[in-house]
C-alpha cells in the first residue's frame, strides 16, 4: 500500500516550478497503489500538458516507489 | 531541419560562451589549411556542425562534403563503404561502386565515430590517408583522392591508444588539429541563446509565432544536465513547439524528465561519496559549479533577489556575481522559490 506522503514527496519536487508558472498538480486521492491527481491552474486545460506531465510523473513515481501502479488524471 | 547541401554558416548558432567563441575563432584559422582535424566531444555536442562549418569556410566549399558515421557499419561493410568495390568483388556486387573517399573527391570527408573503427580497419584507413590513394575492394587499381579528412570521436583517442584499442600511428596522423567540444552542461550560459534559436526555427517551420518562454521553464532548462547535449535541447524545443497549445511555454509543456532532472538535488561536494576503492571519474569543474550555483541561489534567496546584498553575503564584487550567475546558467529574475526547493539550500 502506497502512502500519501510517499507520493507527495515525489510531486513536491516538481511542484515549485509548476507553481512558479501559476499551475499545480494536486493529489486528489490514493486508491491502493494508484494515485489520482488533477492539474490545476495555467496548464489545466492543455492536452499536451496532461500528456507530458502525466506520463513523466507516473514514471518518476514508479521509479521511486516500489509498488506504485498507476497515475490517474481526474 | 537542415537539408544536406543547404548548409550555410549563418544558419548555425554556436553560442557566446568563451569556450565556444574560442572554438569558432580556431575553426576560422584552420579552415584555411588542408591538415587533418579531429573533433572530440560527447554525443550531441555538434561535431558534425563544426565539420560542416570547417568545410564551408574552406576553399573546398564548392566541392562535396561527405559525412559518414563509422559506427553504422559492420567491420566488413566499413571497407566497401569507405573505399568502394569493383563489380563481382563479392556476391551482390553487381556493379562498380565508388567509396566515400572517392565521393568526397576535391572536398571534405567527415568520418564520425572514428573510435568505433576496428583495429584491422585502422591500418587500411591510415594507408589511405597517408598515401592519398584508395583501392576499391576487389580492385587492383590505386585511385588517387584529394580529400581533407576530418574525424569525429566521442571518446578520448589518446586514452584508447594507451589502452591498445587505437593505433598510435593513425592517431598521430589524425590528431594534427584537435578541437574539443564541451558538453552543454559545461557551457550553461549558452542554453538561453540556443533554446531561443531552436524555438524560433521550429516555430517558423510550423508557421506559428515564436512562443513566450516562462521563467520557470528557463530555470528548468538551465538546471537540467542535458546528457544528450545540444541534440537533446534541440529535440526538447521541437517537441514543445509541436505540442504547445496556448502560445506560452510553461512547465506543463516540458517533458517531466527534464523537470525532475532539474529538481534533482545536487550532491554537495563536501558530502559526495568518493570511495577510495573505485576509480570512477568525476568532473571537478561540474562539482565546483554545483557548489557555486547552490551558494549563489541561497544568497539571492535570502537577500530577496537583491544582487548587491547577495554579493556582499558572498564576499564578492557585485559585477563578479553577475558574471557567475551567467556562468552557472542561473536566472537573473523570477522563481526564487522554485530555486530554493530545487537545489535544496538551507534558507
Amino acid at each position: 500500500m502506497v502512502s500519501r506522503d510517499q507520493i507527495e514527496s515525489v510531486l513536491g519536487r516538481v511542484r515549485p516550478m509548476m507553481q512558479a508558472d501559476g499551475g499545480d498538480i494536486e493529489l486528489v486521492d490514493v486508491q491502493g497503489n494508484s494515485a489520482h491527481v488533477r492539474l490545476t491552474g495555467m496548464c489545466a486545460g492543455c492536452p499536451s500538458a496532461h500528456m507530458t506531465l502525466y506520463m513523466g510523473v507516473e514514471m518518476a513515481l514508479r521509479d521511486e516507489i516500489k509498488d506504485f501502479e498507476e497515475l490517474v488524471v481526474v | 531541419m537542415r537539408a544536406p547541401g543547404s548548409f550555410s554558416p549563418d544558419d548555425i548558432v554556436v553560442g557566446h560562451s568563451a569556450r565556444m567563441r574560442a572554438i569558432f575563432d580556431f575553426v576560422k584559422v584552420v579552415s584555411r589549411s588542408d591538415s587533418s582535424v579531429i573533433i572530440t566531444g560527447e554525443s550531441g555536442t555538434g561535431k558534425e556542425v563544426i565539420a560542416n562549418l570547417l568545410h564551408h569556410s574552406s576553399s573546398r566549399r564548392h566541392q562535396p562534403f561527405v559525412a559518414v558515421s563509422c559506427a553504422l557499419f559492420s567491420e566488413n561493410l566499413i571497407e566497401t563503404e569507405l573505399f568502394g568495390h569493383e563489380r563481382g568483388a563479392f556476391t551482390g556486387a553487381i556493379k562498380d561502386k565508388p567509396g566515400r573517399f572517392e565521393m568526397a573527391q576535391g572536398g571534405t570527408l567527415f568520418l564520425d565515430d572514428i573510435d568505433d573503427v576496428p583495429l584491422s580497419m585502422q591500418v587500411k584507413l591510415l594507408r589511405a590517408i597517408q598515401n592519398r590513394t584508395v583501392e576499391r575492394v576487389g580492385g587492383t587499381r590505386s585511385i588517387s583522392v584529394n580529400v581533407r579528412v576530418i574525424t569525429g570521436s566521442k571518446r578520448d583517442l589518446k586514452k584508447m591508444v594507451a589502452e591498445g584499442n587505437f593505433r598510435e600511428d593513425l592517431f598521430y596522423r589524425l590528431n594534427v588539429l584537435p578541437i574539443v567540444l564541451p558538453p552543454l552542461r559545461e557551457r550553461r550560459e549558452d542554453i538561453p541563446l540556443l533554446s531561443d534559436f531552436f524555438f524560433r526555427r521550429f516555430s517558423r517551420a510550423r508557421g506559428i509565432e515564436t512562443p513566450a518562454i516562462s521563467p520557470a521553464v528557463r530555470y528548468a532548462f538551465s538546471r537540467y544536465r542535458w546528457p544528450g547535449n545540444v541534440r537533446e535541447l534541440e529535440n526538447a524545443c521541437e517537441r514543445i513547439v509541436q505540442t504547445c497549445t496556448c502560445g506560452t511555454v510553461r512547465t506543463g509543456c516540458v517533458a517531466a524528465g527534464v523537470l525532475f532532472g532539474a529538481c534533482d538535488p545536487v550532491p554537495a561536494a563536501s558530502t559526495a561519496e568518493l570511495s577510495a576503492g573505485e576509480a570512477q571519474s568525476i568532473s571537478l569543474d561540474d562539482r565546483l559549479r554545483d557548489v557555486e550555483s547552490n551558494l549563489i541561489t541561497w544568497a539571492l534567496k535570502v537577500s530577496d533577489g537583491n544582487k548587491s546584498k547577495a554579493a556582499e553575503l558572498l564576499s564578492i564584487k557585485r559585477s563578479t556575481l553577475g558574471d557567475r550567475i551567467a556562468r552557472c546558467g542561473l536566472m537573473d529574475t523570477g522563481v526564487a522559490e522554485a530555486a530554493d526547493v530545487a537545489v535544496g539550500v538551507p534558507a
